[in-house]
C-alpha cells in the first residue's frame, strides 16, 4: 500500500475531511437555519460558532454511556458505529477531488452500489432503535423502515435519470458527462429528487422517524454518551452523502470552471461548495413545511412521488432518445 | 334579579313545589335556590331544557360544619343559576347529573375528591385530582383538615402511585404522558391503540395540584391577589381580575372608570400573548418551527408593553381590590401604540398561512372534531366553544370591566376541528388589538385605585371572566373577617380537558399532540 | 412563508446575545427592592402584607427593621405598596440568580440603602 494511498483515505479527501466536511455542513444547517427563523444559531464557540458541532460531538464522547438492561446488546452496542461507518465508506465512492478516495475503485454500476450501502446503513439505523425496545424507539424505528423503504423507490428511479443521460452506472462517468448539469437539463427530475432526498434524510415535513411531540427521540430515544454521538454523527454524513449523491448526479460533481493552479484543489472546492447548496435547498425546504403524518407521507410517496418519479423517467429517456435522433439527423 | 330569571323561578316553583326550600340571591344579584336532596336533578334538568346552550359551569363545595351544601352552578342564557343541596358530613351522598349532562363529570369527581361526596350513579367514580395512595378518609378541602396534621400524614405514608401499562385485550396501551416532550406540564392520558388509532383515553389530572383553593383560607384577601394569579402564569390578570371583581362585589365597592379601562386592557394584553404563545406551540406540535419562532418573535412587542405596562414581563401583579396598582404614563400611550402596531401589520401574513399553507392545513383540517352537540353537552368553554360554533362570551354574555362599552366582535367558526378553534384565536388577536387600542383612545380621567378596607363583611358572590382559555369562574364566600371563608377557582381547562376523550377517540396517534394542543390545555390551571 | 423564510437569511436575527448586550430596561421595573433605613419607621405593615411571607422583622439596634428573604419574594412589590413612607423603593436589578440561598437574604443595615 502505498503512502499516497494511506493519505488519500485518512486525510485527504477520505476519514478526516469527510469528518470535517459533516462537522461543517452541520455547523451551516444550524447557522442557516437559525438565521431563516430569525434566531441566532451556533454563537460562542469559535468564529460565529463554527466549532459548536465539535464542541457537541466531543461533549457526548464524554458522557456516560448507557445500555438498556432490556435492550438486545449487541446491536444497540454496535449499530450506531456501524451505520457511521457504513455511510462514510459509501462516500468514499463520491468523486470528491476529480477521483474517488480510492483512486482506482470507481467501476460501472457503483450507483447502484452506493444507493445499497445506503439502505444498508439505514437498516442498522432501524436496529438500533429496535434493539432499544422503547416503545418510542421501536414506533420510531418502524417509522424509519417504513418510510425509507417506500421511498428507496422512486430515489432509485430518479437517480436512473442522470445514468440514462451519462450513459452510465458510474458516478464518475455521470458527474464528468454534464457540461451541463443535469438540473438544468432536466429540472423536473432533480426537483423530485430533492424531495424525495428531504424524505430519505428524515426533515421537515418528512422528519416522522423522530417527531419529538409523538414519540419522543424515535429510534435516539434510549442512547446516550458516545453511541448517541455517532448515531447523530451518522445521521450528519447520511446528510452530507445525501447531498453528495445529489451534487455528482444533478449539479456536475466536483466539475467546475478551474480558478487557479491545479484543478484537484479547486475540484474539491466545488464540491464543497456545491454540498452546501443543497444543504441549503433542504434546510430552506425544512423551514416552510410542517410535519406530515405517517398515513399522508406513505400515501404521498406510492400516490404521488412514484407515478411523478416514472413520469420524470419516461421524460427523460424521451429527451434521452430524441436528442440522439438530433444528433444522428446532425449527422 | 332580571325578569328573565323571574320567569325561570317561575316555572322552577311550579315544577318542584314545596321540594324548594329557600331562594336566595348572592351579593351580585345571582339566582341561588337551594331544594331538597334529590330534587336537584329535577332542577337542573328543568334548567337545560329552558336553555339549548345550557350547560354546567361549576360545581362548587362548601364544608358549613355538619352539613357539606353542593353547588350547581347552572349556565342559563349566559347567566349562572345555582341549584343548591346541603347533604349531611356523616354521610355526604347525592345522585349523579352526568347522565342529564355529561359535562359535570370532572366537576362531580372533583368535589368528590374534595369533600368526600359520594355522588351515586356516576358512571367513573375514579380518583380525578387526589394520588390513587392517598389516605381513604381524609378530604382536604373540609374545614376539620388541619393543613399541618395533613403534611404530617402524607409525609409518613410510603406506598407510590403505580400505574399498570397493561391495557385489558388486544389493544396496546400507550401512555402519554406525565413526562412527554409534547407537554409541557405533567399530566397524563393512557391512550388504548389499535395499531395507529386510538380506541379509548383515560385522562388523569393533578399531578400538580397544589391545594391553592385550601391556601387562600389561610391567607388575607390582599395576599390572595397575588396567590391567585400564580394560579396560572400565562393568564394570571384574569385570575386577579376574577378574585378582585368578586371581593368587590362582596363589599359592594365600585371601582372608578378609568380602572375598568385599565384593566380591560391588561387583560387584553393578556389574552394576546396567551393566543401567540398557543399558536406558536401548536407550530411546534405539527413540527413547524419555523412557525413558532415567528410566532414568539412577534408576541415579543406584547411582552414588552405588557412589561412597560406593570413593571414585569409576565406576572403583572397590577389589579388589586379596588382598581389598578399604577396609573398607565400619558408618555407610554403613543410607545405602546407603536408596539401594537408591529403586531397588527404582522397579522395578515398569519392569518394567510393558516387558510392557505397546505402542511398547515393538512395536519390540523378536519383534525380533532368536536360537533356543536358534543361541544354543548360537555359544557366546553371559550375558543373551544366558539371554534364549534357555540355563541359564547363572557364579555358579550355578562360584560364586566370595560367590555360593556368597547365595541368587539365575538369570533366563532362552525367546523369545530383544530384549525377552527386555532383560528378563533387567530382572529381574537386583531379584536384584542381593537379593543386596546379603543380603551387607550378613550381612556377616561380620573382616580385609577380607591381604598379598600381590609375586612370584607359576610356574604358570598359569584362573578366570572373570559380568560383566553375561556371562561374563568369565582365563587367567595367570606365570613366578616380579612380571611375568605371558601374561594372556589373553576378554570376553563378543567372544563374543557373532558372533550379531549371524546376528540381523541378513533382518531390517530399523530393528530393525538396537535388537537391536545387545539384545547389550549393549562395543566397549572386544572391543578389548582 | 416562502418569501418571508428567504428574506431572513439576510436580516439582522432577533434575539440578542444576552449576557453581552444588555436588555433596555423600562421605568418603574420591578426588580430587587431598595430598602431605605433611615425612612423606616418599624411600623412593620410591610411584613404582614407579604404574600409570600418573606419579610421579617428583626432587631437592629433596638428597632424592628424588615429582613427580606429574596429567594422566597416572589417581586409583587406589595411592600413597596403598603409601606407608608416608601421606604422601599424599585430597582432595575434583575441579576439575582445564585448558588447560594444564604446570599439571597438582605439585611437592614443601618444608615445606609442597600
Amino acid at each position: 500500500m502505498s503512502l499516497e494511498l494511506v493519505f488519500r483515505v485518512l486525510v485527504f479527501p477520505g476519514f478526516t475531511f469527510i469528518s470535517l466536511l459533516t462537522l461543517i455542513c452541520d455547523w451551516v444547517e444550524r447557522k442557516i437555519e437559525a438565521r431563516m427563523q430569525n434566531r441566532m444559531g451556533p454563537t460562542y464557540t469559535g468564529k460565529a460558532g463554527i466549532l459548536q458541532p465539535f464542541a457537541d460531538f466531543t461533549k457526548l464522547l464524554a458522557k456516560e454511556d448507557i445500555v438498556p438492561r432490556d435492550s438486545k446488546k449487541i446491536f444497540f452496542k454496535f449499530a450506531p458505529i456501524i451505520a457511521f461507518s457504513i455511510f462514510t465508506f459509501a462516500i468514499f465512492f463520491m468523486p470528491i477531488d476529480g477521483a474517488n478516495v480510492l483512486t482506482n475503485s470507481s467501476f460501472e454500476g457503483d450507483l447502484v452500489f452506493v444507493l445499497s450501502l445506503v439502505l444498508i446503513a439505514n437498516f442498522f439505523l432501524f436496529l438500533s432503535g429496535w434493539a432499544s425496545t422503547n416503545p418510542y424507539s421501536v414506533i420510531g424505528a418502524t417509522r424509519v423502515l417504513t418510510q425509507f423503504l417506500g421511498y428507496d423507490i422512486p430515489l432509485f428511479i430518479l437517480a436512473l435519470a442522470p445514468a440514462f443521460l451519462a450513459n452510465s452506472l458510474s458516478f464518475s462517468t455521470i458527474a464528468s458527462a454534464q457540461n451541463i448539469p443535469f438540473a438544468i437539463l432536466i429540472p423536473w427530475a432533480f426537483i423530485l429528487f430533492i424531495a424525495t432526498l428531504q424524505a430519505e434524510l428524515e426533515k421537515d415535513p418528512f422528519d416522522i422517524p423522530h417527531a419529538e411531540t409523538e414519540i419522543v427521540g424515535g429510534y435516539e430515544t434510549e442512547y446516550s454518551g458516545r453511541r448517541l454521538a455517532f448515531l447523530k454523527l451518522a445521521k450528519d454524513t447520511q446528510i452530507v452523502l445525501g447531498a453528495a449523491i445529489a451534487v455528482e448526479l444533478y449539479l456536475g460533481g466536483p466539475y467546475g470552471p478551474v480558478l487557479f493552479g491545479l484543478p484537484e484543489p479547486s475540484y474539491a472546492l466545488w464540491f464543497i461548495v456545491k454540498v452546501l447548496f443543497v444543504v441549503l435547498i433542504t434546510e430552506y425546504l425544512t423551514c416552510v413545511f410542517a410535519r406530515l403524518r405517517i398515513d399522508q407521507v406513505v400515501v404521498g410517496n406510492w400516490k404521488v412521488l412514484l407515478p411523478l418519479s416514472i413520469v420524470s423517467l419516461m421524460l427523460t429517456i424521451a429527451v434521452v432518445v430524441f436528442s440522439q435522433l438530433m444528433g444522428q439527423g446532425m449527422m | 334579579m332580571s325578569e328573565k330569571e323571574q320567569e325561570i323561578l317561575q316555572k322552577l316553583r311550579e315544577e318542584l313545589g314545596d321540594r324548594i326550600i329557600q331562594v336566595q340571591t348572592t351579593r351580585n344579584e345571582k339566582l341561588l335556590i337551594q331544594v331538597k336532596i334529590g330534587a336537584h336533578k329535577d332542577a337542573i334538568r328543568k334548567l337545560l331544557n329552558e336553555d339549548r346552550n345550557a350547560g354546567v359551569s361549576a360545581i362548587t363545595g362548601v364544608d358549613l360544619g355538619d352539613v357539606i351544601s353542593i353547588m350547581y352552578h347552572i349556565r342559563v342564557h349566559g347567566d349562572v343559576i345555582t341549584i343548591k343541596v346541603e347533604v349531611p358530613k356523616e354521610n355526604a351522598k347525592t345522585t349523579t347529573i352526568c347522565d342529564i349532562i355529561p359535562g359535570a363529570d370532572f366537576h362531580e369527581r372533583e368535589v368528590s375528591d374534595l369533600f368526600g361526596v359520594t355522588f351515586e350513579g356516576h358512571p367513573n367514580p375514579k380518583r380525578l385530582i387526589l394520588p390513587d395512595d392517598w389516605p381513604q378518609n381524609i378530604f382536604p378541602l373540609r374545614k376539620d383538615v388541619e393543613t399541618a396534621n395533613l403534611i404530617r400524614t402524607l409525609d409518613s405514608r410510603k406506598s407510590l402511585y403505580n400505574e399498570k401499562n397493561v391495557a385489558e385485550g388486544e389493544n396496546v396501551k400507550i401512555v402519554f404522558g406525565p413526562q412527554h416532550p409534547a407537554l409541557i406540564e405533567p399530566e397524563m392520558f393512557s391512550l388504548e391503540v389499535d395499531g395507529e388509532i386510538v380506541k379509548r383515553v383515560e385522562p388523569r389530572i393533578g399531578y400538580v395540584h397544589r391545594g391553592i383553593e385550601k391556601a387562600t383560607e389561610q391567607r388575607t384577601y390582599l395576599q390572595n391577589i397575588y396567590l391567585v394569579e400564580r394560579i396560572c402564569g400565562i393568564c394570571n390578570a384574569c385570575h386577579a381580575a376574577c378574585f378582585c371583581q368578586t371581593v368587590e362585589e362582596i363589599m359592594g365597592l365600585n371601582i372608578p372608570a378609568r380602572a375598568k379601562y385599565l384593566r380591560t386592557i391588561i387583560l387584553e394584553l393578556n389574552r394576546i400573548h396567551s393566543h401567540m404563545l398557543l399558536l406558536g406551540h401548536a407550530g411546534t406540535e405539527i413540527g413547524y418551527e419555523t412557525f413558532f419562532h415567528y410566532m414568539w418573535r412577534d408576541r415579543e412587542p406584547i411582552m414588552d408593553v405588557v412589561e412597560m405596562l406593570t413593571g414585569n414581563r409576565v406576572l403583572a401583579s397590577f389589579i388589586t381590590i379596588g382598581g389598578v396598582r399604577r396609573d398607565i404614563d400619558e408618555k407610554m400611550i403613543p410607545k405602546i401604540k407603536e408596539k401594537l402596531a408591529i403586531l397588527k401589520n404582522k397579522l395578515p401574513f398569519y392569518k394567510n398561512l393558516f387558510e392557505n399553507d397546505p402542511t398547515i392545513k393538512m395536519r390540523t383540517k378536519n383534525v380533532g372534531i368536536l360537533s356543536r352537540k358534543d361541544a354543548l353537552k360537555l359544557c366546553v368553554v371559550g375558543p373551544v366553544a366558539r371554534g364549534s360554533g357555540v355563541k359564547m362570551d363572557v364579555r358579550k354574555d355578562e360584560p364586566y370591566a370595560a367590555y360593556g362599552e368597547i365595541p368587539f366582535n365575538m369570533v366563532t367558526y362552525d367546523d369545530g376541528d383544530s384549525w377552527a378553534r386555532l383560528m378563533v384565536r387567530l382572529d381574537e388577536i386583531s379584536e384584542g388589538l381593537d379593543i386596546i387600542e379603543y380603551a387607550l383612545e378613550n381612556l377616561p380621567s380620573g382616580p385609577y385605585r380607591v381604598r379598600a378596607p381590609r375586612v370584607v363583611p359576610a356574604g358570598e358572590a359569584i362573578d366570572r371572566v373570559e380568560a383566553p382559555r375561556g371562561e374563568l369562574f369565582y365563587y367567595i364566600k367570606s365570613n366578616n373577617t380579612a380571611y375568605p371563608e371558601r374561594v372556589k377557582v373553576r378554570t376553563p381547562t378543567f372544563s374543557n380537558i373532558r372533550s379531549f376523550v371524546n376528540i381523541a377517540e378513533g382518531s390517530n396517534i399523530a393528530d393525538i399532540p396537535a388537537s391536545l394542543v387545539s384545547l389550549d390545555p393549562c395543566f397549572s390551571c386544572t391543578d389548582r | 412563508m416562502l418569501k418571508e423564510v428567504l428574506s431572513h437569511i439576510f436580516r439582522e436575527p432577533a434575539t440578542r446575545k444576552y449576557p453581552e448586550v444588555r436588555p433596555e430596561i423600562p421605568e418603574g421595573f420591578r426588580g430587587r427592592q431598595v430598602f431605605d433605613v433611615s425612612l423606616c419607621i418599624s411600623c412593620g405593615l410591610c411584613a404582614r402584607d407579604c404574600p409570600a411571607k418573606a419579610i421579617e422583622m428583626v432587631d437592629v439596634e433596638g428597632k424592628k427593621r424588615p429582613l427580606f428573604h429574596l429567594d422566597r419574594c416572589i417581586f409583587c412589590y406589595q411592600c413597596a405598596e403598603s409601606c407608608p413612607r416608601n421606604a422601599i423603593k424599585s430597582s432595575k436589578i434583575f441579576e439575582l440568580a445564585s448558588t447560594d440561598k444564604s446570599e439571597l437574604v438582605v439585611e437592614p443595615k443601618s444608615g445606609r440603602g442597600n
